[in-house]
């Protein structure tokens, strides 16, 4: 009977059996294999986010360094203030701590109260890049907390991280780069070499595990981190400054609007010695704006239309304008079309060109003028270069034809990247035609590109260009990166030269280098001579058509290239300014004497060995010796000994002091004067108004006046004046000071359309 | 007066106990086992006392497995939290062994004796409810916990075991009449009805959940009509919707919010409430095919809340695979079924309603957990049999087994 009754339970007992193992175990067993097998991988991946994000060991970035080792960028240790909300009990703990970094961090309490809120979690960043005084403080502050409650002792933990430095802050801004808040290269070399510099990053699986502390047990997996390589460059930390420093004077001197470039470049191997672009920024602080009268515009905006313009503003300022700006070369490109003339033979150096003030280069076209309006009448193809004459030059440009122009373009790589190992690199643009292949021209193109315009270039195209007239003909890959060096010191890549092409015959490049050095001694590009050097160059001032800042204003680019020493060329220096606004805006005027100031400087640095013609001997400096506490006697004697006039006032038996100072670089025959007594030290003299004349003129003023002459420009050339002097005239100053006085032509040469 | 209250006791000691009938039916069984008695041969697959050896061996991987899993789980926790990884896996090993001789006990005491203490232990069970209330009185946490002693115990836990064992003394009671309303229906109502009122204060609300479908399934192994779980059903959802409405069950309401956006959260508070369950899909989706290895679950590294608990499993998952996973719910399946088809084969109603309700309650639960872990149902706490922390589970699910083992000893099973 009890089996009977059981009967109808077993039955229902069954379907329970079933309902639970169908059902439920069938689902629950479906519901792991979607999770596991479909999702797994997705689920996995977000599981090793959570965890690695919070154990990876950052790498230290490599550094940046000069061709000499100087460290043009490095990273140091800071700190990374991190929050671990977990072990916060209430809001008042919360409240408290946000308060008290805030308070340090320079942060909204509130913002660090919504990550004291995420209750569950052991990590959350509450500042990167925190320095060592406010991690001190930090520190101070956990100790203060975690005394008042034990609990809160691991609230706040304070991780290693690195941080950028760049210790000349604007210097080679456009070439090093800046890096963004996770330390990538956001332009320049930190960009184009992130990867290098970067270092990888190290992982510990696990280990942090929310509490902060390493883990007692003996599975997790280390991966060291890996600092990143050092990468060298072919920049020369010195060369670099003497290009900044006189670029920077320049765009005072000149009311330079939109800027200034100049690169200084090995002819032979295509390094950068140099690449300084003005103005610049500071690399510590990329998102200011360094330009004050911008900031003053800034001042004036509000809201988006401020938000706007800053952007532009800041575009404008990280623009790497030797690289990213195309420009008409104007006369520069004389070089270009001369090079080409000769290596096709259309042109020979002894050929003939009359010009007589302008110039028809086809019938039922308006004559092109030359920038001297009489005419240079009758030269060699070597005077039309040095005169930089236009109607020559569209007589050569005719006789070589549209496709060799069009090929020297090329083959000289005006209409291609030169590879630099920069990003943003724009190229130069031939004639553009709407509807007709690259190359095409109109008869007025070959005429005025004859001369540099119409078609256009980037300065580090034009330099590179020249610099292949200067080492005989070959096309380089111009680069910035030497070497890349691990963090153990092992070299992993150098950069080899490369030649691209040549592009002319060793000979047409010795000839046109020749034409070039005579221009630069006696032509029209004369103002970029220096003094025992065999300097060669050639200027260039375009019209930027259609680039001007306002209407009916017609705004200029001057700008000089050339190279030295002459006879055996060895570097390369273009010099550019974007609107010069003062009265002077010719290449002659205003790039010319940059570049010769900056070639002074290069070539003695460089230990080019300075060959002085008898005129200029005159001029030459020579160092001051030290006559202090000697008689005055043999004060006198060592003096005149050296080359010196002496001049001793006071009347006492021994010199206490000296002007110049020992080791004052002052021209031969310049004064010492020497003092005898302390009240005798006192006496000035107040320096004359020096601009404005010849040679002759000045010396006289400077033996008037008992100061000394360092001469600067091209002094023993005709026709030279002054036009600037190192120290203002008006200012009281010992005799015997030194001041610089710059002599230039002012002759206006160029060619503008 | 004295008489008539003399009366009303004795009617509700007939109504509850009819010790007139339960010696009937013990009798009647102990005359089948008997008979069985004098058949019986010692056999490989059997004990000395006769439990079912298969059985024993499933529960005995299951246990072991659990208290592997429950340590590798718990011990970064434990380091971290207590300063001795031990300390979890001591206290439930301890809780294994007073459960493993509670069972021993209770497989060799004659269940039919839990006749009597079925109502007492009802209604002990339900003054428990009452005392855990007084005695957390104050407290702004869920008050589900007494600490007599040092030790913790959950006191659902207990009524869990109070209810099943309450509604098969009843059922096999009055079997005949479960077609009945008053028979069939009545009991398990008002169980439901004050089982939930005093766990609705503690509040907890799985706990509800789980009692309800204890009881529901006990009644329907009776034979209770189906249209009355069909109205049941329906005046449930009416109560819960109208509960709901009123703000009876902000509580619970507060934890269905985050339920299946544990990886779509959408902000701060979000965020935290999904924590827990993210990080178990986490760990569940890390273990793949063939898991991370034993001890090698990362999630458990203070990621996973309190991974020894309800949530252990994800552990497992996280370090056995899928195919760990899958041969573990295999063992838990096989476990149950085996557990029912011997109490089906037991000597009388009484055990075969017993068992098959002691056996359900093992499913169920471990069915609702994992549901839970992956984020199908809202995180509540229910933890897993034999694998989650917890003493008092642990000790009672043990002496449950001990139960089913000694209805096994009487079963028809084949034994050869």
């Amino acid at each position: 009977m009890g089996d009977m009754v059981l009967s109808g339970i077993r039955k229902r007992s069954w379907i329970l059996m079933f309902l639970i193992v169908l059902l439920g175990f069938g689902s629950v067993i479906s519901r792991l294999f979607y999770l596991q097998i479909v999702k797994g991988k997705e689920l996995s991946d977000l599981a090793v986010d959570q965890q690695m994000s919070d154990i990876t060991v950052s790498a230290k970035r490599g550094s940046i360094r000069d061709r000499n080792g100087n460290i043009l960028a490095s990273s140091a240790n800071v700190w990374k203030v991190v929050l671990a909300p977990v072990y916060f009990e209430n809001d008042s703990d919360r409240r408290k701590v946000s308060n008290g970094l805030a308070d340090i961090l320079g942060m909204d309490s509130d913002e660090i109260f919504e990550l004291a809120k995420m209750s569950n979690s052991y990590y959350q960043t509450v500042k990167r890049q925190v320095e060592s005084d406010e991690r001190n403080k930090v520190l101070a502050f956990i100790d203060k907390i975690s005394e008042e409650n034990p609990k809160l002792a691991s609230v706040i933990v304070l991780e290693e991280d690195y941080k950028r430095y760049y210790p000349y802050n604007d210097f080679a801004a456009a070439v090093i780069g800046f890096t963004g808040s996770d330390g990538q290269g956001l332009s320049g070399i930190e960009y184009e070499y992130d990867s290098y510099l970067r270092g990888v990053p190290g992982r510990v699986v696990s280990e942090n595990d929310g509490w902060g502390a390493a883990m007692p047990f003996e599975y997790e997996q280390k991966q060291e981190a890996h600092d990143g390589n050092t990468v060298v460059l072919t920049i020369d930390e010195t060369i670099q400054h003497f290009l900044e420093k006189h670029l920077k004077q320049g765009i005072i001197d000149y009311k330079v609007a939109e800027g200034a470039v100049a690169i200084c470049m090995n002819v032979n191997t295509a390094e950068i010695y140099g690449m300084a672009v003005e103005n610049s920024f500071d690399l510590n602080h990329p998102y200011e704006i360094s330009d004050q009268s911008a900031l003053k515009e800034l001042e004036k905006l509000s809201g988006t239309k401020r938000d706007q313009r800053e952007n532009e503003m800041l575009a404008r300022q990280w623009r790497n304008k030797a690289i990213s700006d195309s420009y008409y070369p104007g006369s520069v490109y004389k070089v270009i079309t001369a090079s080409a003339a000769l290596e096709e033979g259309t042109s020979k150096p002894s050929s003939k060109f009359f010009c007589t003030g302008s110039y028809v280069p086809y019938e039922g076209v308006q004559a092109i003028a030359c920038h001297n309006h009489d005419g240079h009448g009758s030269q060699t193809f070597a005077e039309a270069l040095c005169n930089s004459c236009n109607p020559a030059f569209m007589m050569i440009g005719k006789d070589l034809g549209y496709e060799k122009f069009w090929e020297y373009f090329q083959s000289f790589g005006f209409n291609s990247k030169t590879g630099i190992d920069l990003s943003g690199e724009a190229t130069g643009l031939f004639f553009v035609h709407e509807g007709e292949p690259e190359g095409s021209m109109w008869p007025t193109d070959l005429a005025i590109g004859s001369f540099g315009q119409g078609i256009t270039v980037t300065p580090i195209e034009m330099v590179t260009a020249v610099s292949a007239v200067a080492n005989g003909g070959k096309l380089m890959k111009p680069y910035l990166v030497k070497q890349i060096v691990d963090a153990d010191g092992n070299v992993i890549k150098t950069t080899e030269p490369t030649v691209k092409r040549q592009v002319i015959s060793q000979q047409t490049a010795e000839k046109i280098a020749e034409i070039m050095e005579k221009n630069a001694t006696e032509g029209t590009a004369k103002n970029g001579y220096v003094a025992g050097y065999r300097i060669a160059g050639k200027t260039g001032t375009s019209e930027k058509i259609g680039q001007s800042r306002k209407k009916n204003v017609e705004d200029y680019i001057a700008s000089y290239c050339g190279f030295a020493p002459a006879d055996d060329p060895q570097i390369a220096l273009l010099v550019y300014f974007d609107t010069p606004t003062g009265e002077a805006y010719y290449g002659s005027q205003v790039a010319a004497p940059v570049f010769a100031s900056i070639m002074s400087e290069i070539c003695p640095y460089l230990g080019i060995e300075a060959q002085y013609t008898d005129d200029e001997m005159k001029y030459v400096s020579t160092a001051a010796g030290s006559y202090v506490s000697l008689s005055i006697e043999d004060a006198q004697k060592k003096a005149r000994d050296d080359g010196f006039e002496p001049f001793v006032t006071g009347d006492g038996d021994v010199v206490i002091s000296q002007i110049p100072e020992s080791g004052s670089q002052i021209p031969r025959g310049g004064r010492v004067v020497l003092y005898t007594t302390t009240d005798s030290t006192k006496e000035t003299v107040t320096v004359p108004d020096l601009v404005g004349y010849t040679v002759s003129e000045v010396n006289e003023y400077a033996s008037e006046y008992n100061l000394n002459i360092s001469y600067s420009g091209s002094v023993n050339q005709e026709g030279v004046y002054s036009y600037a002097q190192s120290i203002e005239s008006g200012i009281h100053v010992p005799p015997g000071t030194v001041i610089t006085v710059y002599f230039g032509n002012n002759d206006v040469d160029d060619t503008v359309m | 007066m004295g008489n008539q209250f003399d009366g009303i006791t004795k009617k509700v000691k007939d109504f509850v106990f009819d010790t007139e009938k339960i010696g009937e039916l013990t009798k009647e069984a102990d005359e089948i086992k008997r008979k069985r008695r004098r058949k019986k041969k010692f056999g490989f697959m059997e004990l000395g006392n006769g439990v079912d050896i298969r059985f024993v061996l499933l529960l005995t991987a299951v246990v072991v497995i659990g208290l592997v899993m429950m340590f590798s789980a718990s011990f970064p926790t434990a380091y971290f939290s207590k300063e001795n990884s031990y300390f979890f896996i001591k206290k439930q090993l301890v809780a294994a062994v007073l459960g493993v001789a509670a069972m021993l006990v209770l497989s060799l005491v004659d269940y039919h004796h839990l006749h009597f203490f079925a109502f007492p232990l009802l209604i002990i069970g339900w003054l428990l409810l009452v005392v855990v209330l007084i005695a957390n009185i104050g407290s702004n946490e869920p008050k589900r916990w007494l600490n007599p002693f040092g030790v913790s115990i959950q006191v659902s836990e207990i009524c869990k075991f109070t209810l099943i064992l309450f509604m098969a003394h009843w059922s096999s009671l009055y079997y005949d009449k479960m077609r009945t309303f008053k028979y069939g229906v009545l009991p398990g109502v008002v169980l439901l009805l004050v089982t939930s009122f005093l766990l609705y204060l503690e509040p907890h609300y799985s706990g509800i959940v789980i009692c309800g479908l204890i009881i529901a399934i006990m009644m329907f192994l009776a034979g209770v009509r189906i249209i009355y779980f069909v109205i049941a059903g329906g005046i449930v959802a009416v109560t819960v919707v109208v509960m709901a409405a009123t703000g009876m069950l902000t509580y619970a309401m507060a934890r269905l919010d985050g339920w299946g956006q544990a990886l779509t959260y959408t902000d701060i508070d979000m965020w935290n409430t999904t924590w827990q369950t993210r990080n178990s899909l986490y760990a569940i989706g890390s273990g793949g095919l063939m898991g991370l290895g034993l001890g090698q679950s990362r999630q458990k590294y203070m990621y996973l809340p309190e991974p020894q608990n309800d949530f252990v499993y994800a552990v497992v998952c996280e370090e056995l695979g899928f195919v760990g996973a899958f041969v573990i719910m295999v063992l838990f399946a096989i476990l149950v079924c085996r557990g029912m088809y011997i109490c089906l084969k037991a000597t009388d109603k009484f055990g075969t309603l017993l068992g098959v309700g002691l056996m359900a309650q093992i499913g169920l639960q471990v069915i609702l957990n994992i549901l839970v872990i992956t984020d199908w149902l809202p995180n509540t706490g229910i933890s897993l049999p034999f694998f989650s922390y917890g003493g008092s589970s642990l000790v009672m699910l043990l002496a449950q087994m001990g139960i089913v083992m000694n209805i096994s000893r009487t079963a028809a099973l084949e034994k050869k």
